[in-house]
């Protein structure tokens, strides 16, 4: 590691790269510890899980909307704790179907995607560092992910199948075989989560010693570009809410498994305490999986309108904030848990005043697109979305904020609704977007244009009519996590909105089809991307696509901010990080 | 013109008439839901100004500053009286919100009920309901979560007499305008009590007694009570029926169930009924 710290220090570039043979394939493909490989692993692991993640949404979609129908072609092959003898999907198991979709998601998914694949690989190459601090820790921090992942999964082969409490596994469900019938299950449930969390704490303990440690000489604090900013402050958030999972997970797998009662009624156990836990973490998370996909999206927004990003320190204070006050508004998922009322009106306080960061990175968005001379390329069409998207999630969550209205529409489809809107439309587009936008960067080629405004376009349009329409299902008092709403008399109207949310859902899924096909191909066959394609400012486009082990020649020297877009009295619309300004460049102080 | 579509989406699911009770929520049954359908109207208008507005100024935006030849991107790194601005306004409206909507939770949660409140115990199980109501007296006798057992599901308290009059019931029969005070339990894991004409939800956590619980029916006819906490196998299927009468109607089945328990507990304990 000394060594690696030594890189950084101008004059002394690059003694390593002297040091390094060739590789074994094992070393170079397999236990890899170039942040560029470790990303790329998390890609293509985290890509496998989202199919996984998606397909177990498609079965939730198809029993929401046929209930008790047998599951087309597969129906007779699952197992008998998912399906009856005819192939239609058992209750129990469609809560399994809910846990495992939703915990894949968040888990496998969401956090890995931003924060393994776009963390691992952009860090180092934007703030000029060779790789991150701790090499080792980033390739251990992988291979537990991955372990995290098998465990997790396995749940299906294990007896009475998936865990079957919720991705909240609320306890005393949870934490009691008599009572969720799926010890093995929710077993590995606890023991996965434990891994992913140790995997998180490796990863953000090194994100936060490399930012802090290994800028290259003229990369202040406030000249980092707004994605590393996003990583750093979740790095933080991860390194103080992760633990309480983890430790949460462990206190769950006892009481599951050797009798103690942390969370049971009895034995002075305390069920609400696992909420508290669990939320306590559950918040942040929240941030956690935006955090990240705002940065990248700030920065894709920049890039391709040609400006600067609008109010550069007030987004970075509003990130600090969003993270600071993440910790104090765990208490409104928990308003109407039995919680002590006086302190659901405090959450409510709280919840209202985080709402204010999120506002102002939205009007310093569509500052930023102001005046703009936007580039419509695929990515741009993902970061866009994104903001819209975000409002509109953003927007629903001022009903669960209001107390009085939380009492209607808790644990309803409208929070359903409100979560897919932030998590898809606001994260998972802006990991799209992203792809798109690094893709020339990370393997050397060009994605296809035209299939990705395709893919855009489908996403967009399938996205909202899936999960709109959830608002209304959820304002007409439909419940999250029941296997029939037929079986209701006020749901039975509302059933039409259930097959059209299905069927929209179908078609989303399948609207992943062109991506992946774009992605797998052009990582073969794309035209060549040449350094700097976008015509950016950060320090990733000034090295060869892809980077080689080291990322940069020499250490590069940083002489202003990251996004030095239009800048008046230069030829050239962008101005490099590492390239002084040229005389007759008319530089704005900010 | 990407938000049009859910701005066309949305205009017309919000623009179906109510009645159908396909789109929209379904007719509130309670006094305190009334309070909270003004409330969520109010947000409802709110956020969908905010929605339109940014939409239609950010729409603008892309068409107007879309990339053209010759045309160079404005040189601008922001502007903090716009900062202050946009800090400051969402700001006071959240603040105010709060200040509205806490208010309202102090009213339909926080403050005493009427008098004339009637207590009904409420209990949870994997996967059903069971309710309990005072006897003769008008009194619910005492329970006491530890007491809860195979035999005693409400954990009634044998020391005090008025839990001997109490009768139980697997339907909750209401009396239209006349408030009801729920006592909420559960035997086993934590369970949703959810009616949603009447915009009520709380959680039944085992091991304590929820007591806050209080809301005035206004509409007869019939509801179903909701478990709207995943708890277990059997949760997709957990309710029970809930029936609003008038006055004279629950008297008479309330005199009946009365005197039928009086004949019961002469003899033997409260009979289980579901």
């Amino acid at each position: 590691m000394a060594e690696i710290l030594a890189d950084t220090f101008p004059g002394e570039a690059h003694v390593s790269h002297a040091h390094h043979p060739e590789l074994s394939f094992f070393r170079k493909y397999i236990w890899s510890e170039d942040h560029k490989t470790i990303a790329l692993q998390y890609l293509f692991t985290s890509l496998f899980f989202l199919l996984v993640g998606g397909s177990l949404a498609m079965g939730v979609r198809f029993q929401l909307a046929f209930p008790g129908a047998p599951v087309p072609l597969i129906g007779t092959l699952l197992p008998s704790w998912l399906v009856t003898s005819a192939g239609a999907f058992q209750p129990g198991g469609y809560n399994g179907l809910v846990t495992m979709h939703a915990t894949v998601m968040v888990f496998l998914v969401i956090m890995p995607l931003l924060i393994g694949v776009f963390g691992n690989f952009l860090i180092p190459l934007k703030i000029g560092a060779p790789d991150m601090a701790f090499p080792f820790f980033n390739a251990l921090s992988y291979w537990l992910f991955l372990l995290s992942g098998i465990v997790l999964l396995s749940s299906f082969f294990v007896p009475a199948g998936f865990p079957a409490s919720g991705w909240t596994s609320y306890a005393p469900l949870s934490s009691h075989a008599q009572y969720n019938g799926t010890q093995a299950g929710q077993s590995c449930w606890c023991v996965g989560l434990f891994l992913n969390g140790l995997a998180s704490i490796a990863g953000a303990a090194n994100y936060i010693t490399t930012i802090i440690n290994m800028r290259a000489p003229g990369m202040k604090m406030f000249r980092l570009p707004l994605p590393v900013w996003a990583l750093f402050i979740t790095a933080i958030l991860l390194l103080l809410a992760v633990p309480v999972l983890s430790a949460a997970a462990a206190m769950l797998f006892c009481d599951l498994n050797f009798g103690t009662s942390f969370f049971s009624a009895s034995n002075y156990g305390q069920p609400l305490l696992w909420q508290h836990l669990f939320w306590f973490f559950g918040h942040p998370e929240v941030y956690i999986m935006i955090l990240p996909a705002m940065g990248l999206v700030s920065e894709i927004l920049a890039v391709n309108a040609r400006k600067p990003i609008f109010g550069y320190k007030a987004m970075v204070f509003a990130m600090v904030s969003i993270a600071g006050l993440g910790f104090i508004v765990w208490g409104h998922h928990m308003f109407v848990s039995g919680m002590n009322i006086l302190l659901s009106a405090t959450f409510s306080f709280s919840t209202m005043v985080i709402a204010v960061p999120s506002a102002i990175k939205t009007f310093n968005w569509m500052g930023t697109v102001w005046g703009g001379s936007i580039r419509y390329t695929t990515a741009m069409c993902f970061a866009l979305a994104f903001v819209s998207m975000f409002v509109i999630g953003g927007l629903s969550g001022i009903y669960m904020a209001a107390t009085p209205v939380d009492l209607f529409i808790h644990h309803t489809y409208f929070i359903v609704a409100h979560i897919h809107y932030v998590l898809f439309g606001g994260s998972l587009f802006g990991v799209f977007g992203a792809i798109y936008f690094w893709f020339p960067k990370m393997f050397g080629r060009m994605m296809n244009e035209t299939w990705g405004k395709i893919h855009f376009a489908l996403a967009f349009i399938f996205f909202n009519c899936t999960f709109f329409p959830m608002h209304n299902l959820g304002l007409n008092g439909m419940m999250r996590r029941i296997a029939d709403p037929m079986l209701y008399d006020h749901l039975q109207s509302s059933q039409p909105i259930n097959v059209f949310c299905s069927v929209s859902a179908f078609a989303l899924g399948l609207s992943t089809i062109p991506f992946l096909v774009n992605f797998f191909y052009s990582i073969f066959k794309g035209p060549k991307a040449p350094n700097n394609p976008w015509r950016s400012t950060t320090l990733e486009w000034t090295v060869p696509s892809p980077p080689g082990h080291g990322n940069f020649e020499t250490t590069p020297t940083v002489y202003h901010g990251p996004y030095e877009y239009s800048v008046p009295g230069m030829e050239e619309d962008y101005l490099p990080q590492n390239q002084p300004a040229p005389e007759t460049a008319r530089l704005a102080a900010h | 013109m990407l938000a049009a579509l859910f701005l066309a989406l949305g205009a017309s699911a919000y623009g179906a008439p109510r009645t159908s009770g396909l789109w929209w929520m379904p007719d509130v049954a309670s006094k305190s839901g009334e309070q909270i359908d003004q409330l969520t109207y109010f947000i409802y208008y709110l956020t969908g100004g905010v929605f339109i507005l940014t939409q239609v100024v950010y729409i603008y935006f892309l068409i107007r500053y879309r990339a053209r030849r010759g045309v160079r991107a404005t040189y601008l790194h922001g502007d903090n009286r716009l900062e202050l601005v946009w800090t400051a306004i969402p700001t006071a409206i959240f603040i105010g919100l709060w200040g509205y909507s806490n208010h309202m939770w102090w009213d339909v949660i926080h403050t005493e009920s009427p008098k004339d409140t009637m207590e009904i115990a409420v209990m949870a199980y994997q996967f059903g309901f069971s309710f309990q109501y005072p006897g003769a007296t008008g009194k619910l006798g005492r329970s006491d979560v530890k007491l809860i057992s195979a035999d005693n599901m409400f954990g009634n308290d044998p020391t005090d007499p008025a839990t001997k009059e109490d009768f139980q019931s697997g339907v909750l029969e209401l009396a239209i305008d006349k408030p009801v005070r729920i006592r909420l339990n559960s035997r086993d894991v934590i369970h949703g009590f959810y009616i949603p004409q009447f915009r009520i939800y709380q959680d039944a956590v085992p091991g304590r007694t929820i007591d806050w619980v209080w809301f005035i029916p206004t509409k007869i006819g019939s509801y179903q009570l909701a478990c709207s906490q995943l708890c277990g196998s059997g949760h997709y299927n957990m309710k029970a029926q809930i029936e609003v009468v008038s006055q004279a109607e629950f008297d008479k089945w309330y005199k009946e169930k009365v005197a039928a328990a009086a004949g019961a507990s002469s003899g033997n304990p409260p009979a289980q009924m579901k």
